[in-house]
């Protein structure tokens, strides 16, 4: 059971071989355990920064050097080891609520076991209880051991005092195992669900709104591969030979297009006081976890990792590649996991972003933000990396669903009481941004069976694709409350100390609480180069540029056929 | 010997434990041998393909699959496994060339050693001797065994055969490697040499050209990552603990200043008639290196993809001259003129100090790309375009730079000739590189098998082997950066700065940042 249910849990990397042995151990055994004992565990003193501060980077450097001290193995002039990551997950609330988080689990086709985690966190308690039992015993033998005493007596003592010592010591090791069994196990809850949000699969959706009318065309109509073949858009087949399949380069008009998309994105959703940013694409793997992607192909059964080592120890000796599964497989039967696969850089603890949702959450991470700067609102650009794994047919033809793209997303920081509202205000966004276009689409309230484990609730988009024939998703707005934030560690400080009910341990401050965050797709360029090209065609073959996009393409309203050679 | 050279073989790659062993084999033993025959070897039937004709994707899709059901491994749902490719090398040349070749190689410091080429193509062509040879006797004794003959000599001929096969099955797998070895080693050669270039190490290169002067600043400058700090440009804090050190975020007009550069940039070069493209930025490791690039080794700048044969792109020259991979364009369309935009990504490993503060040198950045495909007699013109295009691009912005015809110590292996430009930056008080400008001639696209077709049949010395048709040359290929983002980033910053601590931006930049002419200090919070 442990070895099927521990595949979700994300603070598993595989650096090299020398860390399998060592890997389970978090960085300090004490603070991972003390962390678990109070309501909100603090995992580490890394996330009581106050990123703010004027000592920030002196402050960060130091704990980082901490962290590589304490990580076991150190490879010179490599990338310096990872800590195992904790989410800060609330077990005595999972414990008096888990009536509601077992429909939760239920409602939402994840595979997270309630069970086992409850019995795991009674195990815990029950474990930790002895632990402090046998502390205090120790602590008394030390005590009489002060002064003057017989020898035989301080001999009996010593012997006491070593046996407490030695089975401590083997406690404490259980714990440390148990605390990670237990974490694992935990962070595959998902998270809780907007009331609102329909039960069921993805066909209980609700639709929320609706745009438009499809488009009556008086002729025969083509789909964006048509048409980019022959306004020579796209080449598929180079990108074939020198990438892969499903990748593409982009040409002519295709690449004004596209930098239009980027621009004018940026431009609208600034306007409404997004602040700009272009983020890393290469990231570390501990923070596409955090944010709730898998990076390393957890999907696939542990036991073929485990295979892999048994039987190939000597992979390393020739690749210098730590053995992994062979190839993330397609067959994803979680559905509480996100739909996409990330590439990892060889030799390395880092991925490509799948989305800039990891970059940008990332950007605050282990930090307390002032509750005078909430909302933090970024609108980021960045180039996507999906494996894809699994995504055939033809709803995936052309530029539908590709390994490479640009996208432009919004972001939002905020405190708990406004991340309903600011969900309404993203959505409002992407409908005012896809309805200046002119397309026709559809707004829905995605079903409990659609949501990623990170979403209480998710609104997606689908537009009418006439070439395809169909409407496909071009954007999606979701909040994830404080699923994001209790992993990656974003808290603030309220001003108003009457709005905390639990007690602060510090005495004079207040106590932090975790942010909320949500994300939102403002413009997926490829999806949306095939609305446009489909939606705006006209029977000379040529495509008419929406307006809002002219004045980024140099007042360029139409993309019409080349002048063949003579 | 052959084990240290053969670092700067290009055709290496393991894919995986159980492709350590067959890897040496070349997907057709005859063909490649056959190839080296002829003075300019056809690696492979895919290269005589010609892209235009309407039946391209049939052809190539069936070139592919005679590949990789050549390959010795395929594994189920994966990246088709890669053959091995081979640079059509002329050995014949460097073998009547040598003198030249040698001083070369010395010039520019290569680490190629063509005595051992040398050798192993006399090696090669008397072992191919050979070979032919004893085919030549084993059809002799199949002729013989034809029609009715006593038993005890049928069983003399038979024997006879047979140990001509053994004989021949084992020089033939001699064959095999000893085309390997002389592949990997011929591969280590380097372009030769403009005849201008000045020979040397990097402090012989010769300035071209000096634009400018370098700005007289009236109060105390900044430097990049001052200005950046101040005016709330970038993030190197939160980066390093997201990805690493040396990547950053760009925030607020950083932003828009890198969408104006790229827009730019583009609209700027595409003017001139180069054709917009946007690129893959991961493509197959073989690729990356029939462009010259290692993609293993100890010092890679390039970032490897985990469990696959592919890497991310250093520069859009990779993808951009794959474009054309394994074609036979036509003579009419040349040159092609391509401007790419593709974000780039660089290990950087070993490079260090205070050189690289900032964003001077970072693992993965945004770039603009000028690439030329052409016939061989134009290249050295097309260099030249190349550079004047940087050289307006750079003075429109008022940067004060000089550009530089970089000496043979500083070329990597497929430059004939580079230009370098060098702007000036006051607030790291020196000249720091933002782009350059190679003239690739063959070099590339004997890698990458990219060919045209003479129309004018007396222009071509070598007789066409089939008869009616011209025989095809290879191409030549050229690169230049039009803008490379954030070095050009450090370049406004720290020229353009004013006492009051805000940045102006240049003229030609206004009009893709929504007419913003100035980038001020934001108001501090009440």
């Amino acid at each position: 059971m442990l070895l099927i249910t521990s595949v979700c849990s994300g603070g598993m990397a595989f650096h090299g071989l020398s860390f399998v042995h060592s890997i389970c151990r978090p960085p300090s055994l004490l603070t991972s355990i003390k962390a678990l004992t109070v309501a909100f565990p603090t995992i580490n003193p890394r996330h009581r920064l106050l990123r703010r501060s004027p000592f920030d980077s002196a402050i960060r450097a130091l704990a980082s050097a901490a962290v590589s001290t304490a990580s076991p193995v150190s490879q010179e002039g490599k990338v310096s080891a990872k800590a195992q990551w904790k989410a800060a997950i609330d077990f005595k609330w999972i414990r008096d609520n888990k009536d509601v988080i077992a429909a939760n689990i239920m409602n939402r086709n994840s595979n997270a076991n309630l069970n086992v985690v409850l019995d795991l966190y009674e195990k815990f308690l029950n474990l930790q209880k002895e632990v402090e039992r046998l502390r205090a015993e120790r602590n008394i033998v030390a005590e009489k051991m002060r002064g003057k005493i017989e020898a035989s007596v301080r001999q009996a003592l010593v012997q006491e005092g070593k046996n407490l010592k030695e089975k401590l010591a083997s406690l404490e090791e259980d714990l440390v195992h148990l605390t990670d069994q237990l974490q694992q196990e935990a962070q595959c809850i998902p998270n809780i669900t907007h009331p609102n949000v329909p039960i069921g699969g993805e066909e209980s959706s609700v639709i929320r709104k609706m745009v438009g009318s499809p488009r009556e065309f008086t002729f025969n109509i083509k789909d964006h591969l048509e048409l980019g073949k022959e306004l020579d858009l796209f080449d598929f087949d180079a990108a074939a030979e020198v990438s892969g399949s499903k990748f593409y380069y982009l040409k002519n008009e295709a690449v004004l297009l596209e930098m239009a998309l980027i621009n004018w994105a940026i431009a609208e959703v600034s306007k409404q006081g997004f602040k700009p940013l272009i983020t890393p694409e290469i990231v570390r793997s501990s923070v596409v976890e955090k944010c709730g992607f898998q990076p390393r192909g957890q999907n696939t059964q542990i036991g073929v990792r485990t295979l892999h080592e048994a039987i190939q120890p000597g992979a390393f000796a020739i690749s210098e590649k730590s053995p992994r599964p062979a190839e993330p497989k397609s067959n994803i039967t979680d559905t509480s996991m996100l739909s996409f696969m990330v590439y990892s850089i060889e030799n390395s603890d880092h991925c490509l972003i799948g989305t800039a949702e990891i970059p940008v959450g990332g950007i605050h991470m282990d930090s307390i933000l002032l509750e005078a700067d909430l909302p933090l609102k970024y609108v980021a650009y960045s180039h996507c990396f999906r494996t894809e794994a699994g995504a055939a047919g033809t709803a995936s033809r052309g530029l539908y669903r590709v390994h490479q793209f640009s996208k432009v997303e919004m972001f939002i920081f905020c405190r708990p009481e406004d991340s309903n509202l600011y969900h309404e205000e993203l959505i409002a966004i992407e409908e005012e941004l896809f309805s200046s276009l002119g397309l026709h689409f559809k707004t829905l309230d995605m079903a409990t069976g659609d949501l990623g484990a990170p979403a209480y609730r998710k609104f997606d988009v689908e537009a009418w694709m006439p070439g395809l024939g169909r409407f496909g998703e071009i954007s999606s707005a979701s909040n994830c409350t404080d699923y994001q934030s209790r992993r990656l560690g974003i808290r603030f400080r309220p001003s108003d100390a009457s709005t905390i009910l639990k007690k602060g341990k510090s005495g004079n401050q207040t106590p932090t609480q975790f942010v909320h965050t949500l994300n939102a797709t403002a413009c997926a360029i490829p999806r949306m180069i095939v609305c446009l090209l489909e939606n705006f065609q006209e029977e000379d073959g040529s495509v008419v540029i929406p307006e809002p996009l002219r004045p980024y393409m140099g007042g360029l309203s139409v993309i019409s056929p080349k002048a063949k050679r003579i």
